[in-house]
């Protein structure tokens, strides 16, 4: 391409003394300018010292202040929440937050009021509410918001039993952390307002103290497993045993209308047999004695007859039969 | 013309920086700053703004007016029941007098380390003198709470609340903490006063001494451990018992059920029999008692009728029956 054989161009001027002024003073100007302005985002508020002297705040856009370190700003972000965790670490936020996997003992292992040892990690919210106050007053801000917020949990699990700490009491705790810090903070004029503290995992210490506990949620499942196979046998048996005992009930009262029955039936059967008995007594007598032997040998074969009289005959019988046979 | 203004322009600016950097220096809020002239202090400015000072000859020293993080390492100190903790303590404090700590400490790493020293001991004195509650307790407020074990359970029943009730009875392993006499707090505002008598020498003033954290030493940590196990097994033991127990009862309660339903019902079925054989007695007995002698006939023939036939069966002829074998006159 031909521009790449292009000669260097010439300087258009020479460098006299006045186009060297002119250069200083467009670079002094720009300086100036430079330094005279500022931009507030809308998360912040800016203070603005005079010779170092406190002189005014400034909300967000873009303002105007003397040159040279005459006037000086500092951002500050009043309008963000900022988070801080204690015992644990956010390595990456997102829509699936990574935590760092390092564990830090040395923020939350405490000693509960039963001077048993529990492992608390929670959070702070906190938003800075006055920005001159919290520029001048404190040194080594993120440290001291540790610190106190530290000190501050430490002394409320400090107050209750380690199962307490674990359930019913985190509320409080939480409730009153946040109280705590903000009396502590405003003492110290910090100009920050704690906003939010929440506990998050609060365990017993891993391992076999852990496990400790967890058995013995395993032991009320236990204990209604075992409450439960009680009332499951006990269902499985009393119902059972209450339709046996029906069932008895039921046999009887068939046992006892049979019997009355059978009773009303023989004795309708007696009465009119005896009516007709009394009409005529003997022959009735007679007639129903004929019919009964009849009933009982018509069928009957082989029946023996003996002479009462007969003399000297002595029947042969086999006493035997009947009885299972011989062997 | 041209050159008298790049004279002025270049004067001035120099000027300017002569004057910012010579006579004149800024102490910014937050700050405090003694101008020091041959080794002597000459001048203090607590406030903040655009101060004066000798060019050349004056030195000036910058120090914090702000509140001021002190955190110490660490320390493993017996306890009055002499128990190793550890106890890590912080405290906050600021230079009031810059004069004073000029003269008496000077540097930072000074005035920290004279603070560790300081502090460190007050820590070591206080926590000695006390026992381990009185540092990790503030207040009373363990005794008044109510406990109960948690028991997991949302829906509860009637009966699982009173199942409930009997197992708080049974795990009531809280036994009532001693109370405490003195408290974190009271410890620490002991030790801030403690400081309070040492430090003002320095030109310091310490705001608070906090117990950031208390841990038990390694070789306690472990055996608290297991008097943390221990106790928690006794309360699973204690839930899988009454579990047990509970099963147990309900057997026994099916047991009794079982008996004293099937012997009702036998008490009752044999009722029922009994008044049946005797409403029948009865019937029987009112149409049989009519004719006494004629149901004593018929009852003897109703009766071979039904089992005689069973009979192996020899006659004689001595039988009514026979009465007119032999002869059509009868016998």
């Amino acid at each position: 391409m031909p521009e790449r054989n292009v000669t260097p161009p010439k300087m258009p001027f020479s460098l006299t003394p006045r186009t060297i002024l002119i250069v200083v003073i467009v670079i002094v100007v720009v300086l100036i300018g430079m330094s005279s302005f500022f931009v507030v985002d809308q998360t912040e508020e800016a203070v603005v010292l005079r010779f170092g002297k406190f002189n005014r705040i400034v909300e967000a856009g873009l303002h105007f202040k003397l040159p040279f370190n005459i006037e000086k700003n500092y951002n500050v972000p009043t309008q963000v929440i900022q988070n801080m965790t204690f015992g644990f670490r956010t390595e990456k936020p997102g829509v699936t937050t990574v935590y760092s996997n390092k564990d830090f003992p040395q923020e939350s292992i405490m000693l509960t009021g039963d001077l048993n040892i529990v492992d608390v990690e929670w959070i702070i919210q906190y938003r800075i509410s006055d920005a001159k106050a919290w520029l001048f007053n404190i040194e080594n801000h993120s440290k001291t918001i540790r610190d106190i917020s530290q000190s501050v949990i430490n002394q409320l699990v400090g107050d209750r039993g380690i199962l307490d700490v674990l359930g019913p009491e985190r509320n409080a705790i939480e409730v009153q952390g946040q109280e705590m810090m903000n009396e502590i903070f405003n003492s110290y004029k910090f100009g920050i307002r704690v906003t939010t503290v929440k506990l998050q995992n609060v365990v017993p210490p891993k391992g076999p103290v852990q496990d400790a506990f967890e058995d013995v949620n395993k032991s009320i499942q236990d204990m209604n497993r075992l409450i439960n196979e009680g009332k499951e046998a006990y269902n499985k048996e009393i119902p059972k045993a209450r339709g046996e005992a029906e069932q008895m009930i039921q046999i009887a009262k068939g046992y006892a209308t049979e019997r009355v029955n059978k009773a009303r039936g023989d004795v309708a059967r007696f009465d009119s047999v005896l009516t007709e008995y009394r009409r005529a007594p003997n022959t009735t007598r007679t007639r129903l004695y004929y019919e009964m032997i009849e009933d009982i040998f018509k069928n009957e074969k082989n029946v023996e007859l003996i002479d009462k009289n007969l003399k000297n005959f002595l029947p042969l019988k086999n006493l035997t039969e009947g009885q299972g046979g011989t062997r | 013309m041209k050159n008298t203004i790049t004279v002025v322009v270049v004067s001035a600016i120099v000027l300017g920086i002569l004057l910012l950097m010579g006579p004149f220096f800024i102490v910014e809020e937050g700050e405090q700053a003694l101008v020091i002239r041959f080794g002597q202090i000459v001048q203090v400015e607590t406030s903040a703004g655009l101060k004066f000072k000798m060019p050349l000859i004056d030195n000036v020293v910058v120090y914090s007016k702000k509140i001021l993080p002190w955190d110490g390492e660490p320390q493993r100190v017996p306890t009055k029941e002499n128990q190793f903790i550890w106890v890590d303590v912080t405290a906050r404090w600021r230079i009031v007098d810059p004069k004073k700590f000029y003269s008496s400490i000077t540097t930072m790493e000074r005035a920290y380390s004279r603070l560790d020293d300081v502090i460190d001991s007050i820590v070591r004195t206080t926590i000695a003198g006390n026992f381990l509650r009185e540092a990790v307790r503030s207040t009373n407020l363990i005794n008044e709470l109510k406990r109960t074990e948690y028991l997991a359970s949302t829906e509860a029943s009637q009966e699982d609340v009173e199942n409930m009730r009997q197992m708080a009875e049974f795990t009531k392993t809280r036994v009532q903490q001693e109370n405490i006499q003195k408290g974190r707090r009271a410890l620490s505002e002991e030790m801030l006063q403690a400081a309070k008598q040492i430090v003002p020498d320095f030109g310091i003033d310490v705001i608070d001494i906090i117990i950031r954290q208390i841990r038990y030493s390694d070789d306690l940590t472990e055996s608290v451990y297991n008097r943390m196990i221990k106790e928690r097994n006794q309360i699973a033991q204690a839930y899988r018992s009454f579990g047990e127990g509970k099963k147990k009862e309900w057997l026994g309660k099916l047991e009794n059920e079982r008996r004293s339903i099937l012997s009702r019902a036998y008490e009752e079925s044999e009722k029922i029999k009994g008044e049946a054989d005797a409403l029948a007695a009865r019937i029987y007995a009112e149409a049989y008692g009519r004719d006494p002698d004629f149901f004593e006939f018929w009852r003897s023939i109703e009766s071979y009728r039904t089992v005689v036939p069973n009979f192996r069966k020899t006659l004689t002829t001595d039988m009514n029956y026979f009465k007119y074998l032999y002869s059509p006159g009868g016998r």
